[in-house]
């Protein structure tokens, strides 16, 4: 009896100190955010004060979507690059994992690890030969020039990715659909695309992210119209200082698309994995 | 409708021999069934002749025409799998359309041919389902109904009652068999169970290790196994094999075991088989060898009687109501017009005239 207690003690000790720690990790991930959405609420004076409480304004996202900041564009610009980076990366990433998954080819091996490979490449070695590239194309400051450099860094991991979707599918609905009559692309498109829905719904969803919050290229390779929004973000570092406000509320901005992301990626999860096989 | 053949068909991967060398005419309108272990080549057999695997060698022809370069889908054939290959996604409805769809047949005539399939296995009221709200039994009936929408020249069933529960086998297996009756389609179907090859096909090939062992009507294939292989296959209880040796018209075998067949003309190692039902256990000294009884078991429908006849065990079939205690000495007559000798070298069958 006395035992029992002991243990249920030290049980429940143990419990309190894993609910401390979740916590405090909570905290470490959560507090930023937390801070830079009180920060995009904040009048400059504001700013460095500790409370929590003051009189929240809209004024920093008013200033951040006017002249001569016009948020508003690199946001467009952002959201034009992403989407077109992954509706192009999509089905292509999809037939070559498809290949990869179904079909016996030659140097198999050898060829899905070079596209792999192409990642291992640091981006700061190449963004200099992009930027020349770009420039004798003339497509310098363009939605054209990023779509391109994104399709790069995002097809091989949507592929990488999509094949493990395409491999834990039976095939024998494929082959059914190929003796009730299908072509290949037929089949890819009725039966196997459904099936795997929710792996291509994932796929996309991180591609978008990974194009949403691109640095580096798009810093390089843009200086007006086709500025992003993770590089927008940059220009409130002024001569008059860093605009702590403004870049909270346009940190807000770059967060919402992620926020419904994530949320699209929880539901599809899920799905996927109750969605149940066949048999 | 149309006749299937293979000729000289061979499938390797790599070193592996799946299918060697075989050669099969099916009858326009037969149901052929392809019987043999898991791992004999019939599963391979069927999906070169689907489309789905192509043969290293040799050619396939349906309605006489040589297909191995068609895909599966011009080849007029419609397949029904092992777990059914449904699309998860579809309805009922939509997945045994599926296949007129890719035809282009629309709207009305599409429903109406969906519904006469689905009526065929009594699966009007579920068009609506999605398969994984389905039962086993009904995403079977799913998968023959998707076969029978169109008149394919050509049914390929891969063990497609394998996923059922015993009692659904046995009235989906009739149920088969009816349909395949009504439409006269020349089916090919792959099993590893001899009683569904027994009852369902006009013939069977029964398959090992790559080759066809045997092709015939299921009573040659019961009453004539062509080799030793077919004999233990084919039979349940299997048949009894005794090894030992066979000259002058007598088989004998260690320990006293003493037999007068009727083949005269072999001499040599030998392995004899009787059928459990071809045993009669009588009393002691009343039969053509002596035995002892080493157990008794009761199946329901009938006796089943293990006993050692000198160092060869054998199981006698006997009425339901025999009885003996376990160590009594008992007579048995083997019947001697259904003995099967085997070469016990070469495995093939030594008496060829048919047992009647």
């Amino acid at each position: 009896m006395d035992r029992n207690a002991q243990a249920r003690r030290r049980r429940m000790l143990w419990r309190g100190v894993e609910s401390a720690l979740l916590l405090l990790v909570l905290f470490l991930i959560l507090f930023p955010i937390l801070w830079m959405a009180l920060t995009a609420f904040k009048r400059p004076v504001d700013l460095f004060d500790l409370t929590v409480f003051f009189t929240p304004t809209l004024d920093n996202f008013r200033t951040i979507f006017a002249h001569p900041w016009n948020i508003g564009q690199t946001f467009l610009n952002s959201l034009v690059v992403a989407g077109l980076t992954v509706l192009v990366s999509i089905p292509a990433s999809t037939l070559a994992a498809y290949a990869f998954s179904r079909f016996e080819m030659p140097f198999k091996g050898a060829l899905f690890f070079t596209i792999l490979a192409t990642q291992f490449i640091p981006a700061v070695v190449v963004v200099l030969p992009f930027y020349l590239l770009f420039r004798d194309l003339g497509l310098l400051d363009t939605h054209l020039a990023l779509v391109v450099v994104n399709l790069a860094i995002v097809t091989p991991f949507a592929v990488w990715m999509l094949k493990g979707f395409l491999d834990a599918v039976p095939t024998e609905s494929e082959e059914a659909a190929m003796v009730d009559g299908a072509t290949r692309l037929r089949v890819i498109i009725d039966i196997v695309v459904p099936m795997v829905w929710p792996g291509v719904v994932v796929t996309a969803v991180f591609c978008f992210i990974l194009t949403w919050n691109e640095f580096l290229f798009a810093l390089i390779l843009t200086r007006d119209d086709a500025v992003t929004l993770p590089v927008g973000i940059t220009r409130f570092r002024t001569e008059r200082g860093d605009l702590w406000e403004l870049i909270a509320a346009a940190g807000i901005l770059i967060s919402i698309p992620m926020f419904f992301l994530s949320s699209v990626i929880q539901r599809h999860f899920v799905r996927g994995m109750t969605g149940g096989a066949v048999k | 409708m149309a006749d299937v053949a293979l000729l000289n068909v061979t499938k390797r991967w790599g070193g592996f021999v799946a299918v060697r060398d075989q050669s099969l005419a099916i009858r326009d309108g037969e149901f052929m069934v392809l019987l043999g272990p898991s791992g004999c080549g019939k599963t391979t057999t069927m999906r070169m002749i689907a489309g789905l695997e192509e043969p290293t060698s040799g050619d396939i022809l349906i309605g006489g025409q040589r297909v191995n370069d068609l895909p599966p889908r011009d080849r007029d054939i419609a397949m029904v799998f092992q777990s059914y290959g449904l699309y998860p996604h579809m309805t009922v409805g939509d997945n045994i359309g599926y296949p007129l769809k890719l035809r282009g047949i629309k709207g009305a005539e599409r429903d109406a041919q969906i519904k006469a399939a689905a009526a065929k296995v009594e699966l009007g009221d579920l068009l609506h389902r999605k398969p994984r709200e389905l039962s086993g039994g009904q995403r079977q009936r799913v998968a023959l109904a998707r076969a029978i929408v169109r008149r394919p020249t050509v049914f390929l069933m891969d063990e497609p009652l394998s996923n059922l529960d015993a009692k659904l086998r046995v009235s989906t297996r009739a149920e088969i068999k009816h349909l395949q009756h009504e439409l006269g389609v020349t089916t090919v179907y792959v099993t590893h169970d001899q009683i569904e090859a027994m009852t369902l096909a006009h013939r069977v090939a029964v398959m090992n290790q790559g080759e066809i062992r045997q092709l015939d009507t299921p009573e040659v294939i019961y009453d004539r196994p062509a080799d030793l292989f077919v004999a233990g296959f084919i039979g349940s209880p299997p048949m009894n094999l005794v090894t030992g040796h066979h000259g002058d018209g007598v088989f004998t075998a260690p320990g006293g075991f003493r037999f007068t067949t009727r083949v005269g003309h072999h001499a040599g190692p030998a392995v004899l088989g009787v059928r459990p039902e071809d045993v009669t256990v009588a009393p002691a000294g009343g039969g053509d060898l002596d035995a002892s009884i080493y157990a008794v078991e009761l199946t329901g429908d009938a006796v089943l009687v293990t006993v050692m006849a000198g160092e060869a065990r054998l199981i006698a079939k006997a009425d339901r109501a025999w009885r003996a205690e376990i160590g009594s000495t008992v007579a048995l007559r083997l019947d001697a017009t259904r003995l099967h000798l085997f070469d016990a070298a070469t495995t093939r069958r030594l008496n060829p005239e048919a047992p009647r």
